[in-house]
């Protein structure tokens, strides 16, 4: 005897918009970092902005860092990420 | 005699040969805790919502983040693939909706690399209505009824939030209470004040307490009863998890079993004397980091002093445990400082207006 049984997710799409479209250079451009704020990213983030600068020729760099590590990112960094040609989030410890 | 109409479920449905296939089904599609599980069928997961009176349909809330809402069928189906009876859903819907307040932090709760799981605490007439076993074994399989509401809870943040591990669920180790972590209050066992009640709950009312929480940390002190070197053993556990955890101040629980509760209660120690001596004790210099492997964070802050608890309103006490043995369990926070324990009522709007007219 079959047993009629029910889907127990959310049957959504992730919620989010689409993605930006991808620049084919970033020469010339500003990218923006958002940081955690955790005592590891200073690391990884300074080498970044070297080899950013160094290798692909990215203009100018933008250092921002949540209030929360734990929480998305303040209004007033994702309204400003407008400004930037590309972005570098989501890094942990 | 004619039923009225039931509003249908609208959660798609699937058709399976039989339980063994129902669980192959389950595990392939990702919507487990990796345990067998009890099939969703519609008189189950209707009887849930019976008992709760909530309409399939509820809106109970909208995770902030990603701004999923959470709605009662849904919550019932997860609540029914855990174990959960009719009488245990209420139960399963007021934790949610505690989870889903803002202070609390559910989604950095639940993505964080720390690995907090979700303690839920029971108080009130509830508890005896479900059979919550709040002695023997309390914080482990004590009884039916929390081993299935703290399953439930899990099991809807996997399927209704995407909190699996590698997925919304970063935790590098997590801990088993990530499975269930659900315990009632002791309340007949004890003359303090339920943990409920030192929230703000009323008096008699059911309530359940949710907090974002680290594994349980056994201590043991059967050589004195004398109240103040007691709790210094707990507090000494605090600050041991302050120095290898996390510095930072926030909700911490504290159990307490009776042989330990008895000595502390018989010299009139009420909840509220052992949260100021605990919060008194629970802290530790910046300095102390240099002693356990961490002195590179310390630098010119060595004499600064960090509070495991921001204010003794910050301790939950919670009278639990078998019978015998000198035992209690610290319970440290997630990350202290960034989400915040919530205590909500069970069916009732305590906040409500009284209808006018």
């Amino acid at each position: 005897m079959t047993i009629r049984v029910f889907d127990p997710t959310h049957e959504r799409k992730p919620a989010g918009g689409e993605p930006a479209a991808r620049p084919v250079s970033l020469k010339g451009k500003t990218v923006g970092f958002i940081s955690n704020g955790k005592e590891g990213t200073k690391g990884y983030f300074a080498h970044l902005e070297r080899l950013l600068r160094a290798e692909l020729g990215v203009a100018d760099i933008v250092w921002r860092t949540k209030s929360n590590y734990s929480a998305p990112a303040d209004r007033a960094i994702i309204d400003e990420i407008k400004k930037w040609q590309a972005v570098v989030a989501g890094v942990g410890d | 005699m004619l039923k009225p109409n039931k509003p249908a479920l609208a959660s798609k449905a699937y058709d399976v040969d039989d339980f063994a296939a129902a669980q192959e089904f389950y595990h392939a599609n990702g919507w487990t805790d990796g345990l067998p599980v009890v099939p969703p069928t519609a008189a189950a997961v209707e009887a849930a919502l019976e008992w709760a009176l909530m309409p399939p349909d509820q809106l109970l809330g909208i995770e902030p983040v990603r701004a999923q809402p959470i709605v009662a069928e849904k919550l019932a189906i997860n609540a029914v693939m855990a174990g959960c009876l009719p009488m245990h859903f209420p139960i399963v819907a007021a934790a949610f909706q505690a989870m889903l307040r803002d202070e609390f932090l559910l989604h950095g709760v639940t993505s964080s690399t720390g690995g907090a799981a979700v303690l839920v605490v029971i108080n009130g007439p509830v508890r005896r209505e479900i059979g919550a076993d709040a002695t023997f074994n309390a914080l482990a399989n004590s009884d039916r009824a929390t081993a299935a509401i703290g399953r439930a809870l899990r099991l809807a943040l996997i399927n209704l939030l995407d909190v699996r591990p590698g997925g919304i669920d970063r935790t590098t180790l997590g801990h088993p209470g990530k499975f269930s972590y659900c315990l009632a209050e002791d309340e007949e066992d004890t003359r303090w004040q339920p943990l409920s009640v030192m929230r703000g709950i009323p008096e008699g009312a059911s309530a359940v307490t949710v907090m974002a929480a680290m594994a349980p940390r056994q201590i043991m002190n059967e050589w004195t009863t004398e109240p103040r070197e007691i709790l210094e053993t707990f507090a000494a556990e605090m600050r041991a998890n302050q120095r290898h955890y996390s510095i930072y101040g926030g909700n911490y629980a504290i159990v307490i079993a009776k042989q330990l509760r008895e000595p502390i209660e018989r010299a009139g120690w009420s909840k509220r004397d052992i949260a100021e001596f605990i919060y008194e004790r629970a802290r530790v210099r910046r300095g102390e980091w240099a002693e356990v492997g961490k002195g590179s964070i310390v630098r010119d802050r060595a004499d600064k002093v960090h509070t495991a608890l921001a204010s003794p309103d910050h301790l939950l006490v919670i009278a639990a445990g078998g019978p015998a043995g000198g035992f209690g369990a610290v319970i440290p926070p997630w990350m202290g400082s960034k989400t915040k324990a919530v205590t909500a009522a069970i069916g009732a709007c305590v906040d409500c207006e009284p209808p006018k007219g």
